[in-house]
């Protein structure tokens, strides 16, 4: 059965993609499967310089998920173009550069650069990293600057799909997903993760040193479903659903809430290869449930 | 990689020792890397514990876990009984670097501590090392693996918390008392188990100019370099390392412990 999907012109060979952070440059996953069997990946969250990222401890377990604040440490765009593209242009894959800036500026300056590299697929913007102090969530909780970065990223990116990421940490998704929309954007990328926190009862402090951290893993799937419903209903865009998935099943349900395909993050910790794994097991899925292709399924929860 | 359960044995109060045989090759073994545990089948726990290679067969075909039951996912482990399977992916890390030349080895173990020096003190010894095994624990029904040290022909120094066996006190302070009594310092030290007590050794290690080597055990998501949360600090500077990939075995002098 033919699973592959067309993301807003991102060809994918199937609907199973990395999420962003979760699966470094694509590379550090090569020990555990052969790249080209997945549709897709998005980088971890790439910015202007180099960042170190925050203090630790940096994660922490929770029930069915973990919470995180790593910071957005990452290698910083010159050394992703340098070291990490040369080796991704050999592999058959979409690579989806995730990027993320502190002002409007550092937005539009990534994104026509990012925009420029060959063999980037599509830009996922990030207006939703809860962990850091400027920039992400200060973007994509607040509707005003939320179309303005998204427009000012959309005037330079001419060659290749814009994707917004979206925080679910705000009272109506769908305004967001509305906004994005109308300022340009060609996808979503439905949902970072909520704002959560636990705390050390001995210490009598908060166990990550951030504070808060960002809660992700199935514990948040129920959630991320009701907020792809939401914005399957509010845009004519396409959506990746994010969020805890674990089966085939799993997907099937966020396609079904309206997702053109998914990302798989957490999961990737645990099952290093549960990409692969999945696309293979979809199409079996798809038949028992009497479908020919992952598209017929978009939204089909949303029919009467 | 799915493994066999060959035997669940309980060690002492709270401790036991998994053996377990890789269904498929596991590759070479360094003691101090580190396999990924994953306690169960669903979601609840989540994420795969990292532990310690123990003892193993030099083919990779069975290695041992020490593990202390501390939660719930090690508790599920705890639960094993011989045919049972588990998933493992492994080996990770960078293990511990013992250079030819260094004649006299200090390894100071508390607790699981214990794990990686099981393969690696006898193997030491065999060389013709001279090789002090330091063990710290709260009380003597807490000791482990101190047999199997002396029968691998080391040294063996205990010291307990409560006094119950050698000195009494803890292991660091034990480590402090051989230094002074030593005649020669010895060439390299290597230390295994709870962040205070290898901060502790590493200072005395400076102290002395022997150089150090700690496992560092920071909260890991993924073991294999993807979740970016288990980094240490590096010494001296804004920047952090990944303790799954360039540690967990580091030299002290290079990163916080």
């Amino acid at each position: 059965m033919d699973i592959s999907v067309d993301f807003s012109g991102i060809k994918l060979k199937n609907p199973v993609v990395g999420a962003s952070g979760t699966f470094g440059y694509g590379l550090t996953y090569e020990k555990f499967f052969d790249l080209s069997l997945i549709g897709g990946f998005c980088t971890k969250g790439l910015s202007l310089q180099s960042r170190a990222g925050n203090p630790i401890p940096r994660i922490c377990e929770t029930p069915s998920g973990m919470l995180n604040a790593i910071g957005l440490q990452n290698v910083g765009l010159d050394k992703f173009t340098s070291k990490k593209m040369p080796k991704l242009r050999k592999i058959d894959t979409a690579v989806i550069a995730n990027f993320f800036g502190e002002t409007v500026e550092e937005y539009t300056e990534l994104a026509a650069k990012l925009d420029a590299i060959d063999g980037v697929h599509g830009l996922e913007m990030n207006i939703s990293c809860p962990n850091v102090e400027k920039g992400g969530a200060a973007f994509g909780t607040d509707i005003k600057t939320t179309e303005a970065v998204v427009k000012a990223c959309r005037s330079v990116v001419k060659n290749k799909p814009l994707i917004v990421k979206l925080s679910p940490n705000v009272t109506d998704i769908s305004e967001f997903a509305r906004v994005c929309e109308a300022s340009g954007a060609d996808g979503l990328s439905v949902i970072n993760t909520l704002v959560g926190m636990v705390i050390d009862i001995t210490k009598r402090k908060p166990v990550l040193a951030n504070g808060a951290g960002g809660l992700s893993g199935p514990a948040i799937r129920p959630v991320a479903v009701r907020m792809v419903w939401q914005c399957y209903k509010a845009v004519k865009i396409p959506i990746f659903g994010i969020g805890g998935i674990a089966s085939a099943r799993d997907v099937v349900e966020f396609i079904m809430a309206g997702a053109t395909a998914v990302q798989v993050g957490t999961m990737n910790f645990v099952s290093p290869g549960i990409i692969p794994q999945l696309a293979e097991e979809l199409p079996e899925l798809l038949r028992r449930l009497g479908a020919d292709s992952v598209t017929e399924l978009v939204g089909a929860a949303h029919r009467d | 990689m799915q493994c066999a359960v060959i035997s669940n044995r309980p060690l002492t109060e709270g401790f036991f020792h998994l053996s377990l045989a890789p269904e498929e090759p596991m590759g070479a073994i360094t003691p101090g890397q580190f396999v990924m545990i994953r306690c169960c089948d669903f979601t609840d726990p989540l994420l795969r514990r990292p532990m310690s290679v123990a003892d193993f067969e030099p083919d990779g075909s069975r290695f041992g876990l020490i593990v202390q039951t501390a939660g719930r996912g090690t508790g599920m482990l705890s639960h094993l009984v011989e045919g049972d399977r588990l998933d493992v992916i492994g080996p990770f890390g960078q293990g511990y670097n013992v250079p030819q030349e260094a004649k006299s080895v200090m390894i100071v173990a508390g607790g699981t501590g214990v794990a990686p020096f099981m393969t690696l003190a006898p193997t030491l010894a065999a060389g013709g090392k001279n090789v002090h095994v330091l063990l710290g624990a709260r009380t003597k029904g807490h000791l482990l693996m101190e047999e199997r040290f002396l029968h691998a022909g080391a040294q063996v120094h205990v010291a307990t918390e409560d006094g119950s066996k050698g000195f009494d006190g803890l292991v660091t302070e034990l480590m402090g008392k051989q230094l002074d009594h030593m005649d020669e310092p010895p060439d390299l030290a290597l230390a295994c188990g709870p962040a205070g007590m290898m901060r502790a050794v590493a200072t005395l290690a400076e102290h002395s100019n022997i150089p150090c080597q700690v496992s560092l055990e920071n909260s890991m998501a993924c073991g294999f370099g993807a979740c970016l949360g288990c980094v240490a600090h590096v010494r001296g500077e804004e920047r952090y390392v990944t303790v799954c990939r360039k540690g967990p075995v580091f030299d002290s002098r290079e990163v916080e412990i």
